[in-house]
């Protein structure tokens, strides 16, 4: 069971190219289809708070994900997992191709991968848009903050900040009504 | 001192960078570049693509390179283990309070919240990708193939990522 977790995050973490987000559709289909270790309903939360801490999101989704399974080890195991590839293939970059970046083979390859990667933020996004209870009445939120961070620059912690804030008081009002 | 400053620094980058990757690249190079004069522009500019371009998280990729420059392999591995320390800890927290408090109204009413701010999350780094990676008719054209294959196809994300590699460094 721990191997299994352990190697799953591996293939995950040596999978990840540019960034977290296109980690996110491996990590669900990994975790929630073929192991079936936790809920999607848990994944989307797991997505949500993973994004709202500090950090890198993959490795606050490892860490998540690993404890749901198996408390402490799970977390260990999977965080490992999550970042072995990484620290293996900066290190043999450093230390072997200095110049790994100008490669024209590596150029020729990501020129492929950065679109493929957009594809697979894109699919899963309007996926997840359906599961996560988008409906006509609230789906200006998602849609503004997108605009916000996106093209305004805006720091996802205020966003975060205000969405807690926002959930809490509206709870407070009808604890009261 | 400095495998200590280090440590230090990388927690600090770890504890204030919210939104993934790219958000934390921004909080490096004030850090590394702006107040401790570890590396020039030019030099984080090479770390950044470097890191988006070998497997991993960008900010763990970014630590574990910084580190190695500044102090071999022991500097990469503290510097790595920097940025993720506060995410154990406080992510700890919130997984164990979740499933605590998971069925407690008010908490569900916070997820549900975020949930709907972590889409939004998700296309506003969809948006700042985009830009990037489809430029010229070739990645337009592998961006659709691939919209197609998960899509309609349902192909699994592994394949495709290797698929596209070699289609990238047969015809790219």
């Amino acid at each position: 069971m721990l191997l299994t977790l352990f190697l799953t995050f591996v293939k995950i973490g040596a999978f990840t190219i540019g960034g977290a987000y296109a980690m996110i559709p491996l990590i669900k289909r990994e975790v929630c289809q073929v192991h079936k270790w936790i809920s999607e309903e848990e994944f989307m939360d797991g997505l949500a708070a993973a994004q709202s801490c500090p950090g890198p999101i993959s490795v606050n989704l490892s860490i998540y994900v690993g404890y749901h399974i198996c408390k402490g080890k799970g977390m260990a195991v999977a965080l490992l997992g999550c970042i072995l590839p990484s620290i293996i293939s900066i290190l043999m970059v450093a230390m072997l191709f200095n110049r790994f970046a100008d490669t024209l083979l590596v150029h020729k390859a990501f020129h492929a991968l950065r679109p493929a990667v957009v594809a697979l933020i894109a699919v899963p996004l309007v996926q997840m848009s359906l599961k996560a209870g988008i409906n006509l009445m609230n789906f200006w939120f998602p849609l503004s903050a997108a605009v916000l961070v996106g093209f305004m620059g805006v720091s996802p912690v205020y966003l975060i900040l205000l969405t807690i804030a926002f959930a809490v008081l509206q709870s407070l009002r009808k604890g009261k009504a | 001192m400095i495998y200590l400053q280090m440590f230090w620094t990388f927690m600090k980058i770890g504890l204030f960078s919210f939104g993934g990757g790219y958000a934390i690249l921004a909080m490096i190079r004030q850090e590394v570049v702006v107040n401790n004069a570890w590396l020039t522009q030019a030099q984080f500019v090479d770390v950044v693509a470097i890191s988006q371009m070998t497997p991993g998280p960008i900010a763990i990729n970014a630590a574990t390179f910084i580190g190695y420059q500044k102090g071999g392999i022991g500097g990469s591995l503290l510097c790595t283990l920097g940025v993720i320390f506060p995410s154990l800890i406080i992510m700890l927290l919130v997984t164990v309070s979740y499933l605590k408090l998971k069925n407690q109204p008010w908490f569900k009413n916070i997820f549900g919240k975020l949930r709907l701010l972590s889409l939004g999350l998700i296309a506003a780094a969809l948006i700042m990708v985009f830009g990037d990676a489809v430029q010229d008719i070739f990645s337009i054209i592998v961006f659709l193939l691939c919209l197609v294959a998960t899509w309609r196809f349902k192909l699994n994300p592994f394949t495709m990522l290797i698929a596209a590699a070699i289609f990238g460094m047969v015809l790219g």
